[in-house]
């Protein structure tokens, strides 16, 4: 199957870090999941719907997040997700090593960038 | 584990599962949907980008699910069904392989549970292994240092003479060699308390009785299952007499062990107290003995005080009577070579000074410290041969079952390669092919070892009964083997997996346009193209050439049983009830033992039915007793084999009285003393003169006992051995003096089923005296048949090997004949479009038949003549390579195969041509 190809590949394994740190802000719906990141990342990033929905039940299945059905705004039954403790925690432990990981990134390049300056 | 129990959740809610991700996805749609239709799309093209945007629905689904963590479970469930439908499609196919596994898998876990319980297993005490036996092993046949003994001595002239008895002194020797044990203790059977009367609030019964010293229960570390066990201060001369009785008789003549525990009983009439109960599962030190009752060795005074024959305190000074078996437990860190090294010295320096001429000198025995984690050798001395052979056989029928299995696999593989062709051609991927295939064989395999499972307890059942036969005092009880159960059901798992799965990978490898147009010809020939030589055919001539091997080896032994069952007796075993009685312990004394026994008899006569009756001291086949004979003076040198019998003993067996007469009643206490001598002791003694009239004498000790005019001469009967030479027996009255009566054997000659008597003798007896037990209620037949239980049992048990063999192997031929005619169903339309016969078609299948049967049976032959002079041991009256038993197994063989080949050849014959020819 051909996927549509995003705007910006997603690395492995960064999907889970961003449907995570978006949780952080509170319980959301599949969709407003996927419009969050949208947003957020000024729409550089399309989350495809169709890794979303596997990587949302392999987070539950792992239990990092949890789900219950609740009403949505328009009074419709939704699917809500929410960051457990444990998530919580993974979280931190990701974000920081994504940090260190940009970091370490950041300083490679950085040369480069100021060479093509001069 | 929580992300476990999470997934377990979903897989049971997961119908709900579905139906919610359905509503999520949709959810999400929706949503997309009103946020474009806000944009200002019509609903159509709104719903219509949503679902663009989404992507490919069903792989978003797919995606999900995996993420769930149980599509390989849910492939496997659906393996699982598809398997059952493909093998309940197959039922004759499923059916012959769960059998061939099952009965493969269930007879040598039977055998093999056997052969741990009685080689293997250790004793159910204390740290079995620091125990050990000693035993002494001596040059040649004759220790003439070992004056006399009671007990038991095995070997030959070249292996030498050992022997697990001492004298007592040695005991009280080893006793001391703290040093090297922890503990030494004695025990042992004695002849006359080997059986002992028991009697429990006025019922008698005989009990087997073993004595044991006072260290033997704390030495092996046994604990009482109620009361306590036997201590030191119980085995001392004039002690209180006590007997500690084991689990099984508290539950059989007490009702359990809490009511054994301080009873007062009568051993032989003589007031005992039980003081306690052993453990259930303890039989004793001797696996083949578990005896019923034990006492303390010092007993032996006590039982035997006042008796003919009874036991001689000064026995415990003796040093040339050996009779006492010695245990031991080895201290920590004593290894068997250390104590070997030790004791052997000391044993020797004792032994030498016992010694009083250069003769006993000569061949002094040597101490050998055995291994006694296992108790006493003498079950696996008397069954460890037998057992061995019984395992190779069920061995082979275990190879015969997986090549079977093997066969049949490879079959279908090849009927389905066009099925695995079809499935790879329409997407299915290769791995997931294999794993179905291996879900298959896995699953067949696991039936077939259920099936072993409920073979192997029957067979357990059955081997018991068999071994069992006739024998009153068996108690081996073989428990199920799991171990020997896993690993034969992981040999057929194995077979099946292999023979499964190869083919299935080979499969999976076809050229899928070849495979497809081949249609149902089979056009490619899998691995070996010698010259249509496939695995199939090297696997039907295996089989066949096992079967051979078994078919002959049933032969052997069903012909060594018809030639024991045809020895000429001498006397006539049909219709004939033994029993056995003792009323010398029952606290009769002499004069009222023998009115018992004449009293018995008399009444005995006249129940309806009963012919003939008569006594002996042991039934013909069982008889042992010598005692000093001599005539004119002279010691006779003809051995001293006598017989006490009662009146009418040789009308009763039906052994012909030659010359002379019969005993009467009239021979009796106070008559002139007489004998019947056979006509084997006639012809050794008095050449051609006349034996009538003449005199021996019997001595008792130094002094002449009974002098004895012989008034008959009967015909030879088998004594003491069924297979032995006749040899010469002197007959003579029971109750003319020494030696003075004890056990009898009553023989009733009856009309018809002598079984048929058996509720009038017990009720007879009981009314005669209710203190004297009946004891071995057997027919004639069955006291022979016991003497070569082996035979019948291997017989049995053979022919039984060697039908299955049969059937397995037939089995396999008729699958690969009844596969190679589907196969060549297009060859042989021609053949007959081109005008050959049916006749020709049969010849023509069945000469491949005969050719597969030829190979398989000169293999078979050779392996068989090979390898037959290892049962010779139990072989009688033929050769190992019999040519009547060699023969015998080939005609069944080839009988068997053409029976097995001509259906299928048959049925190639019936193709009918334009049928065959369209299907091309």
């Amino acid at each position: 199957m051909q996927r549509q190809p995003s705007r910006l590949e997603l690395l492995q394994g960064t999907l889970e870090l961003i449907i995570l740190r978006t949780l952080l802000a509170g319980p959301a719906h599949g969709h407003a999941i996927a419009k969050h990141i949208q947003r957020t990342s000024e729409d550089l990033l399309q989350v495809e719907t169709g890794s979303l929905y596997p990587a949302l039940h392999r987070l539950e299945a792992k239990g990092w997040v949890a789900a219950s059905w609740e009403k949505s705004d328009k009074g419709k039954r939704a699917r809500c997700y929410r960051l457990t403790a444990l998530g919580r925690r993974q979280l931190a432990a990701e974000h920081s090593k994504w940090e260190a990981f940009s970091r370490a990134m950041g300083l490679i390049l950085k040369p480069a960038a100021q060479e093509e300056g001069r | 584990m929580r992300p476990f129990l999470r997934k377990l959740g979903w897989l049971i809610r997961r119908r709900d599962k579905e139906a919610e991700l359905s509503e999520e996805l949709q959810f999400h749609l929706d949503e997309e949907a009103d946020e474009r239709r806000a944009e200002g799309l019509t609903d159509d093209e709104a719903r219509r980008a949503a679902r663009r945007a989404l992507g490919n629905l069903t792989l978003v689904r797919e995606d999900t699910r995996a993420a769930w963590g149980w599509t390989i479970l849910e492939q496997l469930g659906q393996d699982v069904r598809y398997a059952l439908r493909t093998m309940a499609a197959n039922r004759l196919f499923t059916v012959l392989i769960v059998l061939s596994l099952g009965l493969g898998i269930g007879a040598n876990t039977a055998i093999y549970s056997f052969v741990d319980a009685i080689l293997l297993r250790s004793l159910p005490v204390t740290d079995p292994e620091s125990l050990v036996v000693l035993n002494w092993h001596a040059k040649g046949e004759r220790v003439p240092v070992m004056r006399s003994m009671s007990g038991s001595t095995w070997g030959d002239s070249s292996a030498g003479t050992t022997a697990g008895v001492f004298p007592f002194p040695v005991f009280e020797l080893l006793r001391t060699k703290e040093t090297v044990f922890s503990s030494v203790f004695a025990h042992f059977r004695y002849w006359q308390t080997r059986s002992v009367n028991v009697t429990i609030g006025g019922e008698a019964d005989l009990a087997g009785g073993w004595h044991v010293s006072g260290g033997y229960f704390g030495g092996l570390g046994v604990r009482p299952a109620a009361g306590r066990l036997i201590g030191d201060s119980d085995d001392k001369p004039g002690a209180p007499a006590v007997a500690v009785v084991s689990y099984a008789f508290s539950q059989r003549r007490f009702g359990g062990p809490a009511g054994a525990a301080g009873a007062s009983i009568l051993i032989d009439n003589l007031p005992f107290t039980v003081v306690g109960v052993t453990p259930p599962g303890f039989f004793g030190a001797d696996p083949a003995a578990n005896p019923d009752v034990y006492l303390p060795l010092h007993a032996l005074e006590y039982l035997g005080a006042g008796k003919q024959f009874g036991f001689d305190p000064s026995a415990y000074g003796a040093e040339h009577y050996y009779w006492i078996q010695i245990m031991g437990r080895l201290r920590p860190g004593v290894t068997r070579a250390q104590a070997q090294a030790a004791l052997a010295p000391v044993f020797h320096q004792w032994v030498a000074g016992t010694a009083t001429n250069d003769r006993e000198r000569a061949n002094l025995p040597a101490l050998v410290v055995t291994d006694g984690a296992g108790g006493l050798e003498s079950l696996r001395r008397r069954y460890s041969e037998p057992l061995y052979v019984l395992l190779a056989l069920v061995g082979l029928i275990l190879a015969l079952a997986c090549a079977n299995v093997a066969n049949l696999l490879l079959a279908r593989a090849s009927a389905r390669r066009r099925e695995m062709a079809v499935r790879l051609s329409i997407g299915a991927g290769r791995s997931r092919i294999v794993r179905q295939l291996l879900t298959e064989s896995v699953l067949l395999a696991l039936l077939g070892g259920a099936v072993g499972v409920l073979v192997a307890l029957w067979g357990m059942r059955f081997l018991t009964l068999l071994l069992a036969n006739g024998r009153p005092d068996f108690t081996l009880h073989a428990v199920m083997n799991w171990r020997v159960l896993g690993v034969a059901a992981a040999l057929s798992v194995a077979t099946g997996v292999l023979f499964g799965l190869a083919p299935a990978l080979q499969a999976t490898r076809v050229d899928l346009g070849s495979a497809l147009k081949a249609a149902r010809t089979d056009r490619f020939r899998p691995m070996i193209r010698l010259h249509r030589v496939r695995p199939a055919h090297l696997l039907v001539a295996f089989q066949i050439a096992v079967a051979m091997i078994i078919v002959v080896a049933a032969g052997l032994f069903v012909r060594t049983l018809s030639n024991l069952q045809s020895i000429e007796l001498g006397f006539d075993r049909h219709n004939v009830l033994l029993f056995q009685v003792d009323a010398s312990k029952a606290g009769r004394t002499d004069p009222e033992v023998v009115s018992f026994y004449r009293d018995l008899r008399d009444r005995l006569r006249d129940v309806p039915g009963v012919r003939d009756v008569s006594l002996s001291e042991d039934s013909l086949i069982n008889a042992g007793t010598g005692l000093p004979l001599t005539l004119d003076g002279e010691r006779l040198q003809v051995g001293d084999h006598i017989l006490n019998v009662g009146p009418e003993f040789f009308r009763t067996m039906q052994i012909p009285v030659l010359a002379g007469r019969d005993f009467r009643d009239a021979d009796r206490r106070g008559s002139p003393a007489v004998a019947v001598v056979n006509e084997a002791f006639a012809k050794a003694v008095f050449g051609r003169r006349n034996p009538l009239g003449r005199h021996i004498v019997l001595w008792e000790g130094d002094k002449p006992a009974r002098d004895m005019t012989i008034v008959g001469v009967c015909g030879n009967a088998r004594y003491g051995s069924l297979t032995r030479e006749f040899a010469p027996v002197v007959y003579m009255p029971y109750d003319q003096g020494y030696p003075r009566p004890g056990q009898m054997v009553f023989a009733l000659r009856t009309q018809g089923d002598p079984l048929a008597y058996v509720g009038a003798v017990r009720e007879i007896v009981r009314r005669t005296d209710p203190r004297v037990p009946v004891a071995e209620v057997r027919t004639q037949v069955a006291d022979i048949n016991r003497t070569i239980n082996q035979e019948i049992t291997f017989a049995r048990l053979c022919s039984a090997f060697a039908v299955l063999a049969l059937v397995i192997a037939c089995v396999g031929l008729y699958g690969a004949v009844s596969y190679n005619v589907a196969r060549r169903t297009g060859e042989i339309g021609i053949r007959m479009a081109l005008g050959a016969q049916r006749g020709g078609v049969v010849r023509m299948v069945l000469r491949e038949v005969l050719a597969l049967a030829a190979v398989g049976l000169a293999a078979g032959l050779a392996v068989a003549l090979a390898s037959s002079r290892f049962v010779a041991s139990f072989l009688y009256g033929l050769t190992p390579n019999d040519p009547v038993a060699l023969a015998l197994a080939a005609a069944i063989l080839m009988a068997a195969v053409l029976a097995a080949g001509y259906a299928p050849a048959r049925r190639a014959s019936r193709i009918d041509p334009v049928t065959a020819l369209r299907a091309e």
